[in-house]
C-alpha cells in the first residue's frame, strides 16, 4: 500500500499541459480566425437573430460527426485495417455513414431553428434555414472529411497516434468551414 | 512458427476482419449508432444559439466579443472533452474507481485541465484583442476581452469538469461504457454551459 502511495501517477498536471498545450494554441488561432470571419460581418449577423441561434449548432456538425470519423478511421487503422485508402470499406461505409448523419443533423437544426426564432418571434422561412444549412453543410462535410481521412493516414503512416492529433484539429476546422461555409451560403442566396 | 498454427491465425485473423466490418463498419450500424448523439448535440446547440441571439445587446456593447466566442466555446471540445475522454481510459485502467479527491489521477486530471483552461484563455483574449486592431477593427480592450475569457473558461470549465467526472464514474457503476456516454454528453452540456457562462461573464465585465 505504502508503495502505491509514492508511485508517480499515470496522469501528471504537466503533462496533460505539456501534451494539450501544443495543439489547443493551433485551435486557439484557428477560433480567432474564425471569429475574424463572424466579426467581419457582425452588423448583418446582429441583424439577424435566426442565423444567430443557427451558427452553434450548424457548425458544430461537421466537427462532431468528422471526430467520430476521425475516431473510427484511428482505431481501424490501430487494428491494422487501414492498408489500402481506396478500396477499404471501413473508410467508404464510416464517410458515407458520417455524411448521411450530418445531413439528417442539418435538417433537424433547420427544423428547430425555425421552431425558436418562430416562437421569438423573429422568424425565417423553413425553406430558407433548410437551404442555408444543406449548402453550408455540403461544403463543411466535405472539407472536414477529406481533411480527417488524410490526417489519420498522414498521422498513422508518421508514427503519431491518430488520437491525439485528428479530433482536435478536425473541430477547429469544422467551425471554421461551417462559418465559412454559412457566410457563402447567405451569399448564395442572396441574403447578406 | 509451425505452418499450421500460422493457418489457424490467419483464419482467424481474416474471421475476426469479416466479424468487425459486418458488425461495426456497416453504414446502418453507424447510422444507427452516432445519429441519436448527434441529434441530440444539435439541440444542445440551438439552445447555446438562442443564448447566443439573446446577447446581441452585449454584442454591440462589447466590440470583440462575437471575436472570442467561437474560441470560448472550442474549449469545451478541446479541453473538456479529451478530460472525459481521459477519465473513461483512467477508470478502464482502473486507475479512478470513485470521486475520492484525495485520487491524484483524478485530481491532476481536473487540475491539468483548468491550468489549460486559463492559459488558453489568456491567450485566446490577448490574440483575440491585437488581431481584430490589426485588421482595423474595433476592440473592447485587451483587458476587458481577457478578463471574459478567463471568467467564462474557468467558470465552465469547473463545472464541466465536475459533471465529466460524476458522468464517468457514475456511468461506470451502472454499467455502461463512459467512452460511449461522457463525450458526447460533454460535446452537448459544454455548449450550453460555456454559451451561459460566456453571457454571464460579458455582462459582469460590461458592469465593471
Amino acid at each position: 500500500m505504502t508503495k502505491e502511495e509514492h508511485q508517480t501517477p499515470y496522469y501528471t498536471i504537466e503533462g496533460i499541459i505539456q501534451r494539450g498545450l501544443p495543439v489547443l494554441i493551433i485551435t486557439c488561432i484557428m477560433s480567432i480566425l474564425v471569429g475574424q470571419i463572424l466579426n467581419s460581418r457582425e452588423e448583418s449577423l446582429i441583424s439577424m437573430p435566426a442565423i444567430l441561434i443557427l451558427i452553434p449548432s450548424l457548425i458544430k456538425i461537421g466537427g462532431d460527426t468528422g471526430s467520430m470519423l476521425g475516431a473510427r478511421l484511428s482505431s481501424a487503422l490501430h487494428m491494422g485495417l487501414g492498408d489500402n485508402l481506396r478500396s477499404n470499406p471501413v473508410v467508404r461505409n464510416s464517410v458515407i455513414a458520417a455524411s448521411i448523419v450530418g445531413f439528417i443533423s442539418s435538417i433537424s437544426v433547420s427544423i428547430l431553428v425555425f421552431l425558436a426564432s418562430s416562437l421569438f418571434g423573429f422568424g425565417m422561412p423553413l425553406l430558407t434555414l433548410l437551404q442555408i444549412s444543406l449548402i453550408a453543410v455540403a461544403i463543411e462535410l466535405a472539407v472536414v472529411y477529406s481533411a480527417t481521412v488524410a490526417i489519420a493516414f498522414a498521422s498513422h503512416r508518421f508514427g503519431i497516434d491518430p488520437d491525439d492529433t485528428v479530433i482536435p484539429f478536425i473541430a477547429s476546422l469544422g467551425d471554421l468551414v461551417g462559418v465559412a461555409g454559412i457566410l457563402i451560403a447567405l451569399n448564395l442566396l442572396e441574403i447578406l | 512458427m509451425p505452418p499450421e498454427s500460422q493457418r489457424d491465425e490467419d483464419i482467424f485473423e481474416s474471421q475476426y476482419i469479416d466479424k468487425y466490418l459486418s458488425e461495426y463498419a456497416s453504414v446502418s450500424s453507424i447510422v444507427r449508432e452516432a445519429l441519436p448523439f448527434e441529434l441530440i448535440a444539435t439541440v444542445g446547440g440551438v439552445i447555446a444559439g438562442i443564448i447566443f441571439s439573446g446577447m446581441t445587446a452585449e454584442l454591440e456593447m462589447i466590440p470583440g466579443l462575437l471575436v472570442i466566442y467561437p474560441g470560448v466555446l472550442g474549449l469545451r471540445g478541446n479541453i473538456s472533452s479529451t478530460l472525459g475522454s481521459r477519465l473513461g481510459s483512467a477508470i478502464h485502467l482502473g486507475l479512478i474507481t470513485d470521486l475520492d479527491r484525495r485520487n491524484p489521477e483524478l485530481m491532476n486530471n481536473i487540475y491539468g485541465s483548468l491550468i489549460l483552461s486559463v492559459i488558453i484563455a489568456i491567450v485566446l483574449g490577448v490574440l483575440g484583442h491585437y488581431v481584430t486592431l490589426a485588421l482595423g477593427f474595433e476592440s473592447a480592450g485587451v483587458l476587458k476581452l481577457t478578463l471574459i475569457c478567463v471568467i467564462s473558461a474557468f467558470t465552465s470549465g469547473i463545472i464541466l469538469s465536475i459533471i465529466a467526472a460524476l458522468l464517468a464514474i457514475g456511468m461506470f457503476r451502472f454499467g455502461f461504457d463512459p467512452d460511449n456516454v461522457v463525450t458526447p454528453s460533454i460535446a452537448t452540456l459544454g455548449d450550453i454551459v460555456s454559451m451561459l457562462m460566456l453571457f454571464i461573464s460579458a455582462k459582469l465585465v460590461v458592469m465593471l
